[in-house]
């Protein structure tokens, strides 16, 4: 079958089978390894991506279901000018980063909290990242990290 | 195998009819894994996420009418629209993780039936009708009807759930929702439960308790009410431990359970009991 | 180690390989592709415990894009792996089927999905026999022998003094028996590898690994060929924490004997499930302590018998058997002390290698015995351990004495001192309160397990960038930038032009595994060695620039500065090239060893760790009376970790460890059928922490440097999983007023507790 959308702002159209996962579509076909596979159940959020701007697991989505959607993977997510997006500069700068693996999904997730909400209370973005798993990091260099993206996002404005 | 888009809920039906081994799918949250697991293996997928009717989601004469496509997330939100009764926001808003709730939907949850299913004891005590559809017409159930065991329900294979309606008597008055798993973030409950409160003139007038993971189905524990009624509080935990029957299984064993759903039931009401008689948001 | 201003020791740098991993560039196993890539995929046994009667591989074989299937039977080389002597575990079980999940055969074929469907049609015939699943079975005689030699793994004893007239000149005396439980890495990316031959006759092992070194020479071995064809390439690993290394061994080899035989790239990556019960777990303990003292609190005398079931395999079973009897006694100065310590085979996963080691189950069990003494002689349980403290020049559980760098007295009164200010929460109808302490230790290095060396590489360019090679792997704890910082440290070159490179068993000498909390410290120290090599040729070409030959030269902010008048300065990459083209070596290849363990092997006395890192935690917790559930209100962990050399890193590897600290003791447990089969094998059953379920770690540093590490550093990467499991286990038993015997302590346990004390 043939699916059609928007894949980190180029229009993709690709003949696929119907029993394909979203992640696999992604990471086999179109080369974008940056979301990872952590348990392929929807437990672990290593496979999150945005779509329509929402975060969803992609092990356990059929790819079909991207049709006519708006999707973002970790590659896509970028600053101003090919800079790093301050979500990404503050996991840097916090520490928040370990062996890297939880780290696109974990940016992503956040990237969507933060769009709906600049200045998320410690509480919203336990419960936003509560489908995401760290087993390096103890979460409390993340929390720190996304607050302070909220606030360079802030400044930026 | 196939995959199926149809545009319109008639069109869903008469292919469920047409061809045998067909599924219908939503968010695929629960069958997904069954499927990319190779233990189910339909010959045709009948994704109904995108059904219009399916999407409905407004007040209606007789009360709340809820499609079964819409997102467990939608649900969770009580701004979503203005008469969401608490504990099935709750129960929503309790299930898995954003990324679960933005694909997963009620009627997803409903049909999947687990016995732990987190909107399933709020429906129970808001008295929600089920309805359901196929190529022989329309009928609606009542939810204590609707599951006759742990994941089986009387939804035959080819019926669609169409839409969950909350009775307009059910919209007022007070609710509250409590789940406790084995971690704080992304948890499969324990127990759940919900309670329904009406009151009018200081007295309680209706009060409906039910409770899931502590039987094959969630149930309401009819002697817990009446000990309310009666203005008991002190009997309600015995009350609610003569009546259900948990098990114990990977995720709690049955001496939790039973400790736990009683003392968060008597919690819940005492608690609900003080709050003023309101309407909800 | 003189204090002085570093410019990045010490300071809070940025993780030198976080860019890729921020924008997911970073390439791990399971995102290599290769041109004509196969998967690989293993047929695992359901039961527990048998005798092979068959294993049919016909149906297999036909399956749609299947290669090649292959057994125990096809196996080249010896078709023995295992970390340790005796070298007990197959690759592919050929008699015998020791535990469920073991791997009896295996498939390759087009695609993972068409290897897995075509493993589920390999038919296994298997007899079997009654499988050996508790501790008590295990010590029974008249049990089947899992292995030829029985079900003892190994056994070894720590005597110090005499603890029969220790124990008669106490006036107090606790005993106890403490449990702990299975706990499982729950890595976020589950083990896998990638092997690609060369054309050249040799392959290269692409793998999620701790430990290259010992995965080439296992793989060589299997495969029949020699080392020397063999080249094992560290991809980016998504934690590891000890549980990467058997396994990496097992898919390595097949996917080496299945790459070699079909001429093509075949990959291996785990599912979740086969990650959780075809790999090592942390040893569930059965310890009996008997504590006595004086009744001021002078410690007298410890007895303890250690008992861990390391299921199936040898494994690291004889190392973390040693390592829980060097560490049972705690940091506490004792003239007597008599440990015995076992590890015994089950039909089970086998257990292994996990963050801590040993440490965490016999810190558990002594420190519930400090606050039970401290119980009965009416004293608080800081005091107690204070009195008992280790200080400089004195001798250790094993007879070993440190005139420098035991700062245990130090942390015990920071907590002493955070302790107070910590609210007196009352309970109340709807909460419990309670305060645990504990105090720990944990060796630095390989210790009493073998011989601790690292290779490393430093090489400077003609424009002054500097390249790091290393032999020890980053898993996330940041050892890269670790190695980064002391290269730019002691060359004077800013941390950007510092690139720290994969490792690769090509480059530089046999590392022995990353383990051990010895990156910092033995693998520092040969990056430090081989850097002051390179240094030594641009502070030699300086002076010659500055015709001043001879005359001391400092290396710093990219310039190579006259000591004598600081005004005269070259640019260090000028320095760089006139030594390339004056002929002085600006690359060093070195081999660092640690000071050899020197010790009594019937009685563990002797010089065993170069160094310790000694910690103390504390533990408030709040318990919600209706569920049970627990919420840590505060935790500090305050170490003694020589220096700090990444402040950043450091704090990540202390919040982390709390946590897997926190799971073993509360949340986590991995649970058996009775009929020995794991049935939680997945995220939903296993409590594995969420961010809802974080603890509010503050991490207060101690430095009391060590002359064995790179500017005094000792490691921090396991010690805080002891201290926190044992702090909150103290805390829970304050609260609850009953000692908590057995981790995991649930919230459960709590509950139900909790309403049996209601009604009485």
């Amino acid at each position: 079958m043939r699916i059609r959308f928007l894949c980190n702002n180029e229009q993709r159209d690709l003949e696929i089978d119907p029993s394909l996962r979203a992640i696999d579509l992604l990471r086999d076909i179109l080369g974008l390894t940056g979301t990872k596979e952590g348990c392929g159940k929807g437990e672990c959020g290593a496979c999150t991506i945005l779509v329509n701007g929402k975060p969803v697991s992609s092990c356990i989505m059929l790819a079909a279901k991207l049709d006519g959607t708006r999707v973002e993977t970790i590659e896509g997510v970028k600053g101003k000018d090919e800079e790093l997006h301050p979500l990404q500069q503050a996991f840097l700068e916090e520490g928040a980063v370990q062996c890297g693996f939880c780290t696109p999904g974990m940016i992503l997730s956040s990237k969507a909290l933060l769009e709906e909400k600049s200045k998320p209370t410690e509480e919203e973005i336990q419960e936003a990242l509560s489908g995401n798993f760290c087993r390096c990091t103890g979460y409390g260099k993340i929390l720190k990290a996304v607050k302070k993206a909220g606030q360079l996002l802030e400044e930026k404005r | 195998m196939e995959y199926l888009k149809p545009k319109k809920i008639e069109e869903a039906v008469t292919f469920a009819e047409k061809r045998d081994r067909s599924l219908y799918i939503a968010g695929g949250t629960d069958l997904s894994i069954l499927f990319f697991d190779s233990k189910i293996k339909p010959e045709v997928l009948i994704d109904i996420t995108d059904l219009e009717e399916l999407k409905i989601l407004e007040e209606r004469k007789e009360g709340l009418y809820l499609g079964a496509a819409v997102l467990i997330s939608q649900l969770a939100n009580l701004k979503t629209i203005k008469w969401m009764p608490l504990c099935l926001a709750q129960g929503a808003g309790a299930i898995g993780s954003p990324q679960i709730r933005n694909l997963a939907t009620l009627g997803g949850n409903i049909c999947n039936a687990s016995p732990c299913g987190d909107t399933l004891a709020p429906l129970v005590v808001l008295d929600a009708v089920f309805k359901l559809r196929s190529t022989q017409g329309i009928r609606e159930v009542p939810v204590l009807d609707f599951f006759i065991g742990p994941k089986r329900t009387i939804r035959k294979e080819k019926e669609l759930l169409e839409a969950v309606i909350i009775p307009k008597e059910s919209l007022n008055g007070i609710s509250g929702f409590f789940k406790t798993g084995k971690r704080k973030g992304q948890t499969i409950s324990q127990v759940n439960s919900a309670v329904y409160i009406k009151k009018e003139g200081g007295r309680v007038s209706k009060i409906r308790i039910a409770a899931g993971s502590v039987a094959p189905t969630p149930i309401r524990l009819k002697k817990a009410e009446e000990a309310v009624i009666k203005g008991n509080l002190e009997e309600i935990e015995s009350a609610v431990l003569e009546e259900i029957k948990p098990i114990s299984d990977i995720r709690g064993s049955e001496e939790y359970r039973r400790i736990v759903t009683a003392k968060a039931i008597k919690e819940m009401v005492v608690i609900l009991l003080k709050e003023d008689s309101r309407n909800e948001n | 180690m003189k204090e002085k201003e570093y410019s990045v020791i010490g300071k809070r740098v940025n993780k030198v390989d976080g860019l890729e991993l921020v924008t997911g560039k970073a390439r791990f196993t399971g995102d290599l592709r290769f041109p004509g890539m196969l998967y690989g995929y293993a047929k695992r046994s359901d039961s527990p415990a048998g005798m092979i009667k068959s294993i049919d591989i016909s149906k297999a074989q036909a399956a749609p894009g299947v290669h090649l299937v292959f057994t125990g039977e096809n196996i080249p080389g010896p078709n023995l792996i295992g970390i340790l002597p005796p070298f007990d575990q197959t690759l592919l079980a050929k008699d015998k089927v020791r535990y469920a999940g073991e791997s009896v055969a295996f498939v390759v074929a087009e695609t993972k999905t068409q290897a897995k469907a075509a493993a589920s049609q390999v038919t296994l015939d298997i007899e079997p026999t009654k499988p050996v699943l508790t501790l008590d079975d295990a010590l029974d005689p008249a049990s089947p022998k899992i292995h030829a030699n029985g079900n003892v793994t190994f056994s070894r004893n720590l005597i110090k003094g005499d603890v029969d007239l220790g124990f008669a000149e106490a006036d107090v005396i606790v005993e106890g028996v403490y449990e702990t439980s299975y706990q499982e890495h729950a890595y976020i990316e589950p083990e896998a590898v990638c092997v690609v031959p060369g054309g050249d006759g040799r392959i290269t092992i692409y793998a999620s690994c701790q430990s290259p070194f010992h995965l080439r020479g296992h793989i060589a071995a299997n495969i029949g060929q020699p080392a020397s064809k063999v080249r094992v390439v560290q991809s980016y690993t998504g934690g590891s924490f000890g549980g990467k290394d058997d396994v990496a061994v097992e898919i390595g080899a097949l996917a080496a004997l299945a790459a070699v035989k079909l001429g093509r790239p075949v990959m291996v990556s785990h599912d979740r499930e086969e990650s959780i019960i075809g790999s090592n777990l942390r040893h569930p303990s059965r310890i009996k302590y008997k504590t006595g003292a004086k009744k001021d609190g002078t410690l007298v005398a410890k007895q303890v018998e250690i008992l861990l079931d390391g299921g199936a395999y040898a494994s690291e079973s004889p190392f973390v058997t040693m390592k829980a009897l060097i560490h049972a006694a705690g940091p506490y100065r004792i003239p007597n002390v008599h440990i015995k310590s076992t590890a015994l085979y089950t039909n089970k996963t086998y257990s292994g290698a996990f963050r801590g080691f040993g440490v965490p189950q016999v810190t558990f069990a002594s420190e519930s015995q400090m606050d039970e003494l401290a119980a009965k002689l009416g004293m608080d349980p800081v005091e107690l351990r204070k009195k008992n403290a280790l200080l400089p020049g004195d001798s250790n559980a094993t007879g070993q004495v440190f005139k420098e760098s035991v700062g245990i007295l130090d942390t015990l009164q920071v907590i002493e001192r955070e302790r107070e200010k910590l609210e007196d929460f009352k309970e109340d109808n709807h909460y419990l309160y309670g305060t645990g302490i504990s105090s720990m230790l944990q060796g630095i290095s390989n210790g009493a397990e073998g011989i601790d060396v690292v290779g490393a590489s430093v090489q400077m360019s003609q424009d002054g960038s500097v390249l790091v090679g290393i032999g020890l792997t980053e898993l996330g704890q940041g050892s890269r930038t670790v190695f980064a910082q002391i290269a730019s440290e002691v060359l004077g070159v800013p941390l950007e032009k510092v690139t720290v490179k994969t490792v690769d068993t090509d480059a530089v000498h046999d590392s022995g595994p990353t383990v051990a909390s010895r990156s910092t410290t033995v693998g520092g120290k040969a990056v430090l060695t081989a850097a002051e090599a390179v240094k030594e040729s641009l502070v030699t070409m300086a002076g010659l620039m500055f015709k001043s030959p001879g005359a001391p030269v400092v290396l710093k902010d990219n310039f190579a500065i006259l000591e004598a008048s600081p005004e005269a300065r070259i640019p260090l990459d000028q320095v760089a090239t006139a030594a390339y083209w004056t002929g002085f070596p600006l690359m060093n290849l070195t081999f660092s060893k640690a000071p050899p363990s020197n010790y009594d092997h019937d009685t563990h006395q002797g010089d065993i760790y170069v160094a310790y890192n000694y910690g103390s935690h504390l533990v408030q917790v709040r318990i919600d009376k209706i569920t049970g559930e627990v919420t840590v209100l505060r935790h500090l962990a305050c170490h003694d970790v020589g220096k700090v050399i990444n402040p950043k890193g450091l704090e990540g590897q202390v919040e982390g460890g709390s946590l897997i600290g926190f799971g073993l003791a509360h949340m986590e447990k991995i649970v058996h059928s009775p009929e020995g089969r794991i049935i939680n094998s997945n995220f939903a059953d296993y409590a594995v922490p969420t961010i809802k379920d974080r603890i509010p770690t503050e991490v207060v540093s101690i430095e009391r440097p060590t002359s064995n590490g790179p500017f005094g550093a000792k490691g921090v990467g396991e010690p805080p999983v002891a201290g926190t499991a044992s702090a909150f286990a103290n805390a829970i038993s304050a609260a609850l007023g009953k000692r908590v015997k057995k981790l995991p302590v649930t919230k459960e346990d709590i509950l139900i507790h909790l309403s049996e004390r209601d009604k009485k």
